[in-house]
């Protein structure tokens, strides 16, 4: 076998390739409309969050902390997520819907979050505001269970949960995107409208690349609705693109209303698209359109002139979200490139049971090492002492420096992108992402060529 | 009392002793806010945990360090990055860090057998490291884990390392000031004394409270070199670990940022009689006065006024070229603690703006006293704002540019207000005379930039001049200049290049003849 699952055996972790859940919860929570989420705990699990974001996406969210202090650690903090819920109704009018995001002390100290929603649904929520529709949401997430990725997995499953109501049956489907960005939905909503089909997005966060207006709207907010929300239960399928962010919610709407789900491909690459595309069509019995096929044509042009003369049997080494770097892989095999390291920076059992996975080991004919429950160090190690040697890192920019101290060039993809401009914005999904994806490896290989001043001069008559 | 209570916290009354606005003939005991104390819930402060304040700020910048934080991973992996402390190691500390990954069965069963493989580990990927720093968390600080046990054990075990356990929890305090504290005060109890340093020069100092933001702690550094006086540690900047356990040896503590590390220099005076001197690095009158007050506590003047001389001839008249451009423009003077009162005053000297406004996340009454006394008359000063006040007060006071956060930045960008980020600064180093004509350049290329010009206009019913192709920052900032300033031959643009480091590392240091005659304070 040429393909092999190992897991991190060191106790500990050197730097890590994702972060707690609660910022996978408040992830989701900023994609929907009118909803501002308080994390109960410590403000750090609030502060860096948010600084995540924006250095990710150059724009603020808002999200509200609790606060917790050291009389709270001692006593119980309950009386802090009553007081936060009333503040925030009060100053913030708009706001329908409140998660409580639970992290590890507020867990660990055993707070019952659920128990102080029930309270405040009978006491503040029908008394000081009897004539407001507000929704608080408890989401459990402790830090010491999962990632980042489970928390949003998690998250989205709780809103789903929390508003979805049978009603009338629709036409619409369900689109769960998983972690995606502002342009990841618009490519999305682009492949949707040319088949016709509408959905109910989770979460329409194109508007996260908000636009510096005369009239100076100050923060970015999601867009999906209570009432989108709700109405997922009446939905004719639910496509979940990524299984583990959003797949849980799929389960769920299907366990319960018997809505179709339909889990995964993440539509990254030309072949996941088709995918894609093929299973949207037998749900909804929309024919793809000649349009779909010219883009796809286009796409399919570019990605020609770049493959078998440059990216062909290129070693490349990919980490970040599951879901993203076992398609990304897919799609980086579909133009010849060898990926030979992938990194899953979680515990998640359920990797090993991945049908894409069992799918790469009974097919590859050369060695790739898929490490789960992995750090960044699995791969500098691999670098800096076992003599790994790769031609590309594509990854997100907390692993910036490995690119840096060994001189790898480096694509910068998933989340977060920091170091490099407006990434957000460039999508990775669909025809158009598959296109601007291999432009995008081919132009940071072509730039490491003349760095490092590798047979440059090939590109003078390419 | 000119307490200002803001619209949108009307509903929160107890915010209204949290601002205050400056009025005319006022003293501090008029115009003082509350401050520090616990936040209000859901009111969307900006304020971190007492674990970043520890970690994030004073401990991580130590370089020769690994940070082992204890607990699941988020803690680690979001006080990672995010920061601009250099190291002249190759930036070792901002490279790497370490989490022990609690996880369940460890909240359940306890932790510290792990931390200690987690340990051992760590020494084991990085031989050339001998040093380590243990950060509780809210998670391993509840379930009880003993970490200075477990770090003890290491160190019988395996003698050449040395560890230091810090436990600062995220929920120690109101803000990350609790943090600082802490941590301030288990490196003197723990590691204070343990390390007789190699003395090079009669004169010894601990530089403490700067944070090598850009290199500010290597622009300082060279100008005490210059003075032939011994940086015997820095606190903790481009700091060594076995430098800072040789504390006890100075005969000075410089102070810089009074709000994260006097603690340390209050403690060392008691404990080793070491005298606490705060200085400035920041602006050319604060930072003068400050070097010859360092020079005069060693009989040395003349070797400061010396590099005063020098670096002002070199330097003052490109900080005067900003400062002619810059007059009269209002700034909103919003940072996390200390530099509210390092820059209030001397950005209005020294560049000419107006600080309209002054807040502090995670300061202290105290600071807010000298922010508040060395700012504007009608200044807004705001003691731990949050996102609708500040919304508010730039409405109300429409600053020309706001030094503050990178994501409170995010907010003022949107309102079509510049931003200079005050914590990690621009186009740093910010200290020292040169660094200060970088922060001016800094302010003047944010207020005079054309798409920032561009961004007032609404285009579906403002007048659109048509009339130019381009603006350049001077065909803005020159506009109403006098002919005189325009065309002087003596003021010029800052001329320095983008690293400004790279010429330090090269440079070769006088050695000075010991002054015998030279009584010290005994140590």
């Amino acid at each position: 076998m040429y393909c092999e699952l190992t897991e991190r055996e060191r106790a500990g972790i050197i730097n890590p390739i994702f972060t707690c859940q609660p910022a996978g919860a408040q992830y989701a929570s900023i994609g929907i409309k009118e909803c501002i989420g308080i994390v109960h705990g410590g403000q750090g699990c609030v502060m860096f969050v948010r600084l995540l974001f924006s250095q990710h996406f150059k724009e603020s969210f808002e999200l509200a902390s609790s606060s917790l202090h050291e009389d709270g650690a001692v006593f119980g903090a309950l009386n802090r997520v009553e007081e936060a819920v009333d503040v925030l109704l009060m100053r913030y009018p708009d706001v329908k819907v409140i998660p409580i995001i639970s992290t590890c002390a507020t867990e660990v100290i055993g707070d019952d979050i659920d128990g102080v929603v029930r309270k405040l649904n009978a006491g503040l929520l029908k008394e000081k505001y009897k004539d407001r529709e507000v929704h608080l949401i408890p989401v459990h997430t402790p830090s010491f269970v999962g990632s980042m990725v489970t928390g949003y997995d998690v998250a989205v499953r709780d809103f789903v949960k929390y508003f979805a109501k049978k009603t009338e049956p629709s036409a619409k489907i369900n689109l769960i995107t998983g972690w995606a960005n502002p342009g990841d939905v618009r490519a999305l909503k682009h492949l949707l409208a040319e088949m016709q089909v509408e959905a109910n997005v989770l979460f329409e966060i194109e508007t996260f690349d908000s636009p510096l207006m005369p009239s100076g709207n100050h923060v970015s907010h999601g867009e999906t609705t209570i009432q989108e929300l709700s109405d997922t239960a009446n939905a004719a399928a639910t496509f979940a693109l990524n299984r583990y962010e959003g797949g849980k919610a799929a389960e769920y709407l299907r366990d319960k209303f018997d809505v179709p789900a339909i889990i995964g491909p993440s539509p990254i690459g030309i072949r996941n698209t088709d995918t894609f595309l093929k299973k949207l069509s037998e749900a909804t019995g929309k024919p793809i359109p000649q349009s779909l096929v010219r883009e796809r044509g286009i796409a399919l042009d570019a990605i020609t002139d770049v493959t078998h003369m440059f990216l062909a049997d290129k070693k490349v080494a990919l980490y970040g979200n599951p879901d993203l770097v076992i398609s990304l892989t897919q799609f980086c095999l579909d133009m010849e490139m060898k990926p030979v390291l992938l990194l899953l920076g979680d515990d998640n059992a359920a990797y090993k049971n991945d049908p894409r996975l069992k799918e790469l080991e009974e097919n590859l004919d050369y060695k790739l090492e898929i490490v789960m429950n992995a750090d960044l160090w699995e791969l500098e190690n691999r670098i800096k002492n076992e003599g790994l040697e790769v031609d590309l890192i594509m990854g997100h920019s907390k692993g910036r420096f490995i690119s840096i101290d060994y001189n790898i060039p480096m694509v910068r993809i998933g989340f977060p992108v920091y170091d490099r401009a407006g990434m957000y914005r460039h999508p990775v999904v669909g025809y158009e992402g598959a296109m601007l994806l291999a432009e995008n490896i081919a132009n940071t290989w072509f730039a490491d060529m003349e760095h490092k001043h590798n047979r440059e001069p090939v590109l003078n008559v390419w | 009392m000119p307490y200002h209570l803001f619209k949108c916290s009307e509903c929160i009354p107890e915010r209204g002793k949290h601002a205050v606005i400056k009025g005319p003939g006022e003293t501090l005991a008029d115009a003082l806010p509350l401050g520090y104390l616990n936040t209000i819930p859901g009111s969307i402060s900006e304020r971190g945990c007492a674990y970043c304040g520890a970690k994030h700020v004073i401990g991580t910048p130590m370089k020769d360090v690994i940070h082992m934080s204890h607990g699941p991973v988020g803690c680690t992996y979001d006080t990672w990055q995010t920061k601009r402390y250099l190291s002249d190691n190759d930036n070792f500390q901002l490279k790497y860090t370490y989490a022990t990954d609690m996880k369940e069965k460890h909240i359940i069963f306890g932790a510290e057998k792990m931390l200690k493989q987690n340990i051992i580990e760590a020494f084991e990927a990085f031989p050339a490291i001998k040093r380590m720093t243990i950060y509780q968390t809210c998670a391993s600080a509840l379930i009880g884990d003993d970490i200075n046990a477990v770090a003890n054990k290491v160190m019988k075990e395996m003698p050449d390392v040395d560890i230091f356990v810090c436990n600062s929890p995220g929920f120690g305090g109101p803000s990350q000031s609790g943090g600082h504290h802490k941590i301030n005060i288990a490196w003197i109890n723990q590691k204070v004394g343990t390390v007789e340093p190699e003395t090079t020069s009669e004169y010894m100092i601990n530089y403490v409270g700067e944070y090598n933001i850009q290199g500010d702690q290597e622009v300082m550094q060279d100008y005490f070199k210059r003075m032939g006086i011994q940086v015997l540690s820095t606190f903790t900047g481009n700091g060594s670990y076995d430098d800072l356990r040789a504390m006890h040896r100075a005969h000075l503590n410089v102070l810089e940022c009074a709000r994260s590390a006097e603690y340390i220099c209050n403690e060392l005076r008691v404990r080793y009689g070491i005298p606490r001197l705060d200085i400035d690095g920041f602006g050319f009158e604060p930072l003068s006065s400050s070097l010859k007050k360092v020079a005069m506590f060693f009989g040395i003047e003349e070797r400061a006024q010396a590099i005063i001389d020098e670096e002002t001839a070199r330097w003052k008249p490109e900080l005067e070229w900003y400062k002619a451009r810059l007059a009269g423009k209002k700034v909103c003077l919003w940072p996390g603690g200390s530099k509210l009162w390092h820059w209030a005053n001397c950005i209005h000297e020294e560049m000419g703006v107006d600080v309209v406004s002054v807040y502090t996340k995670f300061g202290h009454q105290g600071d807010m006293e000298k922010g508040i006394s060395r700012c504007e008359e009608g200044a807004l000063a705001i003691d731990d704002p949050n996102e609708l006040e500040g919304m508010e007060a730039m409405e109300m006071l429409e600053p020309d540019i706001i030094f503050t956060g990178k994501r409170p930045g995010e907010v003022a960008k949107k309102v079509r207000v510049p931003y200079l980020n005050a914590h990690a600064y621009h186009n740093g180093p910010w200290k020292g005379f040169e660094g200060w004509v970088r922060f001016a350049r800094d302010v003047y290329n944010g207020i005079y930039s054309p798409i920032h010009k561009l961004s007032l206009l609404d285009i579906s019913k403002d007048e659109i001049p048509v009339d130019r192709g381009f603006e350049t920052q001077r065909m803005l900032s020159d506009v109403h200049l006098s002919e005189e300033i325009k065309n002087s031959t003596e003021l010029r643009e800052y001329t320095g290049g983008y690293d400004l480091l790279k010429g330090l590392k090269e440079r070769v240091y006088p050695e000075f003849p010991p002054k015998a005659n030279v009584a010290l304070p005994a140590v």
